[in-house]
């Protein structure tokens, strides 16, 4: 299968690689299908995303996908954030065959539950990260 | 950028031809054109080029010349072997339509495909277990038998793990039941990998089948071959010729065949050679492979299986993802993952040894072959406990990097 440079290079060269020690925030999601897994901490203050790091089990899409994941959110709003789509992902990476795409939407989905973790997804509970 | 060193270690996937074959071969493109069932000079000609490579391949097993039809491949041969045995039942003296297979849980894909669809047209079929060794137990096939059972299908030596089953035993066992009467009762073996790499004789196998493709030693892809032992009756697959004593039509690929004959007289003149090299690289890269990564599992018996092939499932990590990694510093390897193969489901094979989805996901293949040196060797063992450890370190199953970090709820 043909990847991308953009692919090739989160695969040899993994972003955010490891779960932060100072999170607020994490979340894990499990593909029941094939059995990938994503794990997303973040380290959030003031509604802003300082920091993100991943761990994943899976085929290359996924782990290139939770790579790619922690660039795209860094320094993001949770607000900002809120909006990523599957697509965005997938735009980041220069496309993924369409029997890959599981990987993006597993990404978007661990993202939703880590910002649900520490309850960033609702901007009426701002104070509840630490200031 | 340097460009990256290139190391092929995927020989039971496919080899490169030998640039003897492929010298041995040209002239029957060009100049030695002709259709080996013409009767002109020109057909004669490349007839003999036919006959000539159907005796190399026939010395190759210890079989007779007119026992070998040539086919298209491993799969063909596989599928003239299976099917055509089968269909045959059907004018057997009990009139056997609908019978019984047994075959092994490890079978490359093809045999494991012609099974599954002699299953759904109502035959039945028996799948032995392999235990952890990834070796079959003729006192399983045994038990197995039944009186409509019309064909045992078992292959020599596993594509995966390499793991060399039992065939002289269970060849042993169906001439026993020959001559307790029984007439209609055959053996078939896939031996695509085994060929060239360890010696192979029908008789000393017993067995009545025999499955080869050119491209496992050195010959262009396209090309294989049947044994059939003399007697056993097959419904020939592909109709609409005579070439092949009527047991496969069409045109044969001359060319192919006379690269294949080539090849198989280089893989019987040199295989000790080759196997002792295979061999000795194959022990150099799986002590290192030991030294250098933790966690690993080799897969299979380690004495009994092909002397070119390891098979080594780390954990924690998915194997499409280190085959990847190992493909970015240019060395080839496969992978039983279940992305690699389109499926959702890991490697068969390496399931049947007991292992888990973990082990089986995380399962490659290294083979070895003739013109792999020390130095390729030395290089893989340089790159790969850092590639695995780098992925280790992203994976959230690894207990080292994972699962000590919870949310704490004081924080939130």
């Amino acid at each position: 299968m043909p990847y991308s440079e953009a692919f090739k290079d989160h695969i040899a060269n993994p972003r955010n690689a490891g779960e932060l020690p100072d999170a607020n925030a994490t979340g894990e999601e499990t593909n029941p299908v094939c059995g990938d897994r994503l794990r997303l901490s973040l380290q959030v203050r003031e509604g802003r995303i300082e920091a993100a790091g991943f761990l994943a089990y899976g085929c290359p899409p996924t782990l290139v996908c939770g790579s790619i994941l922690t660039e795209l959110i860094t320094g993001k709003t949770i607000e900002e954030v809120g909006n990523l789509k599957r697509k965005d992902l997938l735009d980041a990476l220069g496309g993924l065959p369409s029997r890959k795409q599981h990987a993006a939407a597993l990404a978007i989905e661990t993202l939703r539950r880590a910002l649900s973790s520490g309850r960033a997804s609702s901007p009426s509970q701002p104070e509840r990260f630490p200031r | 950028m340097t460009k990256a060193r290139r190391v092929y270690l995927d020989h039971s996937a496919t080899t490169p031809a030998d640039r003897r074959v492929v010298e041995a071969m040209l002239p029957y493109l060009t100049e030695k054109f002709g259709n080996a069932s013409s009767v002109h000079f020109f057909g004669q000609e490349a007839r003999a080029a036919v006959d000539r490579a159907r005796r190399e391949i026939a010395a190759l097993i210890g079989a007779r010349a007119n026992e070998i039809v040539f086919v298209s491949g491993g799969t063909e041969a596989n599928n003239l072997a299976i099917r055509g045995v089968c269909e045959a039942a059907k004018g057997y003296p009990g009139k056997i339509s609908l019978g019984h297979v047994i075959t092994s849980a490890i079978e490359h894909s093809s045999v494991r495909g012609i099974c599954n669809a002699l299953q759904k047209n109502g035959w039945e079929v028996t799948r032995l277990p392999v235990y952890d060794e990834g070796i079959v137990r003729t006192e399983d096939v045994r038990v197995a038998l039944r009186p409509d059972t019309v064909l045992i299908s078992i292959m020599l030596a596993n594509n995966e793990i390499g793991t060399i089953q039992p065939l002289d035993e269970i060849g042993a066992l169906v001439r026993d039941e020959r001559a307790r009467g029984r007439r209609h009762l055959w053996l078939h073996t896939d031996a695509v990998q085994a060929a060239g790499r360890i010696p192979l004789n029908v008789d000393a196998l017993g067995c009545d089948l025999l499955s080869l493709s050119a491209h496992k030693l050195y010959a262009p892809k396209g090309t294989g071959a049947l044994f059939v032992r003399r007697g056993v009756r097959l419904i020939s697959q592909n109709v609409g010729g005579h070439q092949e004593r009527e047991k496969r039509a069409g045109t044969e690929g001359v060319p192919g065949i006379v690269a294949f004959g080539a090849a198989s007289k280089f893989a019987r003149e040199e295989m000790d050679e080759r196997s002792k090299h295979d061999r000795q690289l194959r022990d150099i890269f799986e002590a290192g492979v030991a030294e250098h990564v933790a966690d690993i599992v080799f897969n299979g018996n380690l004495a009994r299986r092909l002397p070119n092939l390891s098979n080594v499932s780390f954990r924690f990590i998915e194997g499409e993802g280190l085959l990847i990694s190992l493909d970015l510093q240019g060395i080839a390897v496969s992978t039983g993952s279940a992305c690699s193969s389109g499926t959702l489901e890991p490697s068969p094979v390496i399931r049947a040894l007991g292992r888990n989805d973990e082990l089986a996901r995380g399962a490659i293949r290294f083979s070895f072959g003739k013109d792999n040196t020390e130095e390729d060797v030395e290089y893989v063992l340089k790159v790969l406990p850092q590639l695995v450890e780098k992925l280790r370190a992203l994976s959230p199953l690894n207990k080292v990097s994972s699962f000590e970090f919870q949310v704490n709820p004081s924080e939130l």
